[in-house]
């Protein structure tokens, strides 16, 4: 009866809530906030690319509730594990939902994860996933797609002004300077026949890569990829370029994992399994195949993978990987490609009910040694040139407690492991708590997961979070994490503690209004920038910053204004301070197909650590996160203009003016004179 | 550049001090030194009391929130006086005229700053239009000239504005405006003279339809930051009283009478600054109201 009231209620009330229609119209922009929301504290390069084509890929294959496993849950980075426990647990419960609206009855899900999940999801009726494929649906139902983007910066860089040759130091600068033209171009074909066949490539050039040329011939980077999905026994099975990701990453993860941000519940790595790789991040990723059979109630994977990767080689030993993917300059082009690196690895995992046990393994070579330039901090780095990590990781839920951890080995000994619980006892109350401990010794090649630093290796913490909705329309979470590295680290040359704490209240008034401030602390331990004394000096760093943003729209304008402050301070100094406001605006038109976004942005952030990273709008495919200190304006549009069916064109260019009397902005190759730096891009798709 | 505001003053300090006026010598230092005034003076202070005009859905003001054009409903005149700290070398005087029309409000604004041997003017053509009462946005186009004694001439610069309103209640608005905001300075052959870009952000909030309250925060982005706050009142149906405050580098209380006789409205303001004194405008504003 209560159901059958719900729908009745339901029904009535999704003519005013968003539809599934309206949901996918802006599924693009809907990844892009989730996305910023994901990553709005961090202060690192994320692969978006492959978060977009992830989800994108899934609003174009929605989930079957119905059918959904944790697996394919994991796939929306926005719900906790205890909001896709009590999804399969409530599909499981009733037998099957009638309508995605029924979502309303599962227990700690609001209006806003509703609207998230719209667009990624359905409650059809359940079919046959390996069902046999033939020739003419393939050519008939297949999807292909073909994107084509150019960046460029206007302001002509250092790096491409070479001297004439009659001048005495043209030969010694202009070898210096980069080989190519400053355009950005990427090409990308993808093809997809719904979640079962996956094919693709993927060609880049990077702005200063020589394209043609006596040292280049054709794109500096390519990649292709094929995926099969739920053919015979066989659940998955990757060609080409992919990635692996398995438990909590302790092993295997490298994709980017969870972090702190102010989905506080969301502590563990998602999209587990193998998956094709088609992004342009050059470095993190597979080269070669793998599968996933499945065995009753066990999976078992296994890939190989054999690629070269870049590294300063010296009489057979390197000193690092380097992972930019730039090959613009001779220096940069003599480290291409210059190391061999074979993997082998596997995972088994049993699933059970409520319980789920795997262990994963994962065996690396390389043809030269990797031997780091030890110094203090990275003492403990992996040197060598062979590894092999091994780790066990398990979930199970205990009535409303979920479990979850993993267990970690290299062959050296360390040891790695993270273990945690999360609980809702309440529908309004929901908790998380998570211990992490990484051996000092603990030094792998592709562990992502839960840490302070980007490294797994050489800490320990304690982390807590809390999700509350104690009235309608407002939503308060928080979290705690207090955290300890026994061995130095990069920049800290002394054992060391620390700890953060995020506080988030989130006010939606109307359906059209939508505010939160959000808190942060920190405090952490970093060497005295002053000092000129032998033994290290640490002393702690603070930062604590607040945040305001507000969205509403109306009609087809939608508008944001945020204003955030932070103040930062090293030992005794005085305080620092940063301000950073802005203005967005976003117009789709009626009568045409086109979409514009304008920001206008102010910054005064004059000290670097109060510097501020600040989301923006971008082509499709594309995502900034450009870092603000000194003081100034950023403005930029951007515009989708849709051609016709098929085809698609985005435009973007953006300005950054600096107003404190510098007279060239950033350094070296990049350096750029005057106060200004624009930059334009183009990206066009075309779908057939 | 901020040398050429120097070499600027010495002009006018030196050609003071042969006026005898060693008293204003000393005040134009301290305006340069202290105030973003001294860069923003060719923008007049709008009568929304403590210069609290970001938000105010209820006054245009020539070269302020050019979306606020966007609520005139009535062709509208009016003129202003501002008499910075009672010497008259620094005054600013303004023009504007608010045409509504049904697809975009027009306004035409001039302002005027200094005297004869030193003198800005500013003239703007803005256009703004009124979303279903919900919000509005606005743009303006400056042309802003400066005359320099020394060579006898005159400089010009395109600097153009912009701006948003939004009503979030029937009580409660958001505005945003940015002048000059892609920081356009003036070159000359040996230095660049800046011209004020500033970025506001204000609320306004009803507590009755006879109660504003208004807040706000400017960054002209070479000065210091300004926090406003400010009430008016109507008392009366003729009568309004404004008070306020706003800190930059000091904190400066201001006061204010509004008159409303239908057609004609009249504004008296004044703020009392703790070291350079009394700051004082007049304004008049007609509209052409059918009845």
């Amino acid at each position: 009866m209560n159901r059958f009231l719900v729908y009745i209620i339901v029904l009535l009330l999704s003519s005013y809530s968003v539809s599934a229609q309206d949901a996918t119209a802006t599924t693009e922009q809907l990844i892009a906030d989730i996305f910023e929301q994901y990553t709005a504290e961090s202060e690192e390069t994320i692969d978006y690319d492959s978060f977009f084509e992830d989800l994108m890929f899934c609003a174009q294959n929605p989930i079957n509730l119905n059918q959904a496993t944790r697996e394919q849950l994991e796939k929306l980075p926005f719900l906790s594990d205890i909001q896709i426990e009590n999804i399969i647990s409530y599909v499981y419960k009733s037998g099957s939902m009638q309508t995605i609206y029924e979502l309303q009855l599962v227990e700690g899900l609001d209006m806003t994860d509703i609207r998230r999940m719209l667009p990624f999801v359905n409650a059809g009726e359940a079919i046959d996933q390996s069902k046999k494929i033939y020739w003419q649906d393939l050519l008939k139902y297949g999807k292909n797609e073909l994107f084509l983007r150019l960046d460029k910066g206007l302001e002509t860089k250092e790096g491409y002004q070479f001297l004439p040759e009659e001048d005495p130091n043209s030969a010694e600068t202009n070898s210096k300077n980069y080989l190519g033209n400053s355009l950005y171009h990427s090409l990308r074909y993808k093809f997809h026949f719904k979640d079962r066949i996956q094919f693709g490539f993927t060609a880049e050039k990077d702005a200063g890569e020589q394209i043609w040329g006596k040292t280049h011939k054709g794109y500096d980077f390519y990649s292709a990829h094929a995926q099969l999905n739920n053919f015979g026994k066989f659940k998955t099975i990757v060609l080409g370029d992919f990635r692996a990701n398995f438990g909590q990453g302790l092993v295997l993860h490298p994709e980017f994992g969870m972090g702190k941000s102010s989905y506080v519940l969301n502590v563990t790595p998602h999209n587990s399994g193998l998956k094709k790789f088609s992004s342009t991040d050059e470095s993190n990723f597979f080269r070669g195949g793998g599968a996933t059979v499945r065995l009753g109630k066990f999976d078992l994977s296994a890939f190989y993978s054999n690629k070269m990767i870049d590294g300063d080689t010296l009489n057979g030993t390197f000193g690092s990987i380097i992972k930019t993917g730039y090959h613009r300059t001779l220096a940069e082009m003599s480290k291409k490609h210059t190391v061999n690196q074979q993997i082998v690895g596997g995972n088994l995992t049993f699933t059970f009910s409520n319980f789920q046990l795997g262990f994963t393994a994962v065996h690396t070579q390389l043809d030269n040694r990797l031997e780091p330039d030890k110094t203090v901090y990275n003492y403990f780095y992996f040197s060598g040139d062979k590894q092999t990590t091994a780790g066990i990781h398990y979930r199970m839920r205990l009535k409303k407690l979920n479990i979850f951890g993993e267990t970690a080995m290299a062959d050296n000994g360390s040891m790695a492991t993270i273990n945690g619980f999360s609980f809702s006892p309440l529908s309004q109350v929901s908790l998380v708590a998570l211990h992490r401990y990484y051996s000092p010794e603990y030094d792998t090649f592709y562990a992502s997961s839960f840490s302070e630093t980007s490294r797994i290796n050489n800490e320990s913490g304690f982390y807590l979070g809390a999700e509350v909705r104690p009235f309608r329309k407002w939503k308060l979470a928080a979290y705690a994490d207090s955290y300890r590295f026994a061995w130095p680290k990069y920049g800290i040359d002394a054992p060391s503690i620390g700890k953060d704490y995020l506080f988030q209240a989130d006010f939606a008034p109307k359906r059209n209004i939508a505010m939160f401030w959000r808190f942060k602390f920190e405090e952490k331990q970093t060497n005295l920038s002053t000092t000129g004394a032998v033994m290290p000096v640490v002393v702690p760093l603070q930062k604590t910053s607040l945040r305001y943003q507000l969205n509403y729209s109306y009609g087809n304008f939608s508008f944001k204004n945020v204003l955030e402050g932070n103040l930062s301070r090293q030992g005794d100094a005085s305080w620092t301070y940063g301000v950073i406001a802005s203005q967005d605006v976003s117009y789709a038109f009626q009568t045409l197909p086109l979409k514009i976004d304008f920001r206008y942005q102010f910054f005064d952030a004059v000290d670097y650590e109060n510097r501020f990273y600040s989301y923006e709008k971008d082509v499709l495919y594309a995502f900034s996160i450009p870092m603000y200190f000194g003081l100034g304006n950023r403005y930029y549009l951007n515009l989708k203009y849709e051609l016709n069916r098929n085809l698609s064109l985005w435009f973007k260019i953006a300005q950054t003016v600096y107003a404190d009397d510098r007279e060239s902005l950033s350094s070296g190759n990049e350096t750029i004179p005057g106060n200004r730096k624009t930059d334009m891009r183009l990206l066009l798709k075309w779908e057939f | 550049m901020v040398v050429f505001d120097h070499f600027l003053l010495f002009i006018t300090i030196y050609l003071l001090i042969n006026m005898k006026k060693i008293g204003l010598v000393l005040i134009l230092l301290l305006l340069n030194e202290l105030i973003f005034a001294q860069i923003s003076a060719i923008i007049p202070t709008s009568t929304s009391i403590a210069n609290t005009s970001v938000a105010d859905t209820k006054n245009w003001m020539a070269f302020d929130n050019p979306s606020m054009l966007g609520y005139v409903d009535n062709s509208e005149i009016g003129t202003q006086f501002e008499n910075r700290y009672l010497i008259s070398e620094l005054s600013t005087k303004s023009l504007q005229v608010g045409i509504p029309t049904k697809l975009l409000n027009a306004g035409l604004s001039f302002s005027h700053f200094g005297y004869s041997l030193y003198h800005e003017m500013m003239v703007g053509l803005g256009f703004a239009r009124n979303f279903s009462d919900k919000f509005a946005i606005g743009l303006q186009f400056n042309y802003y000239t400066v005359f320099f004694a020394a060579s006898n001439s005159y400089r010009g610069a395109f600097l153009p504005q912009i701006g948003l309103s939004a009503k979030l209640s029937p009580n409660f608005s958001l505005g945003f405006h940015s002048f000059n905001p892609f920081q356009t300075n003036m070159k000359t052959e040996f230095a660049t003279k800046r011209l004020p870009s500033v970025f506001s952000l204000g609320t306004e909030y009803f507590f009755s339809p006879e109660l504003a309250w208004r807040t706000q925060i400017d960054k002209e982005v070479s000065s210091n930051y300004r926090f406003a706050t400010g009430f008016e009142y109507q008392m009366l149906q003729q009568l309004s009283v404004k008070m306020g405050a706003y800190v930059s580098d000091y904190l400066v209380p201001c006061l204010g009478f509004g008159f409303n006789g239908g057609k004609v409205g009249v504004n008296l303001n004044c703020e009392l600054h703790p070291l350079l004194g009394l700051n004082t405008l007049a304004a008049i504003k007609y509209r052409f109201i059918s009845r």
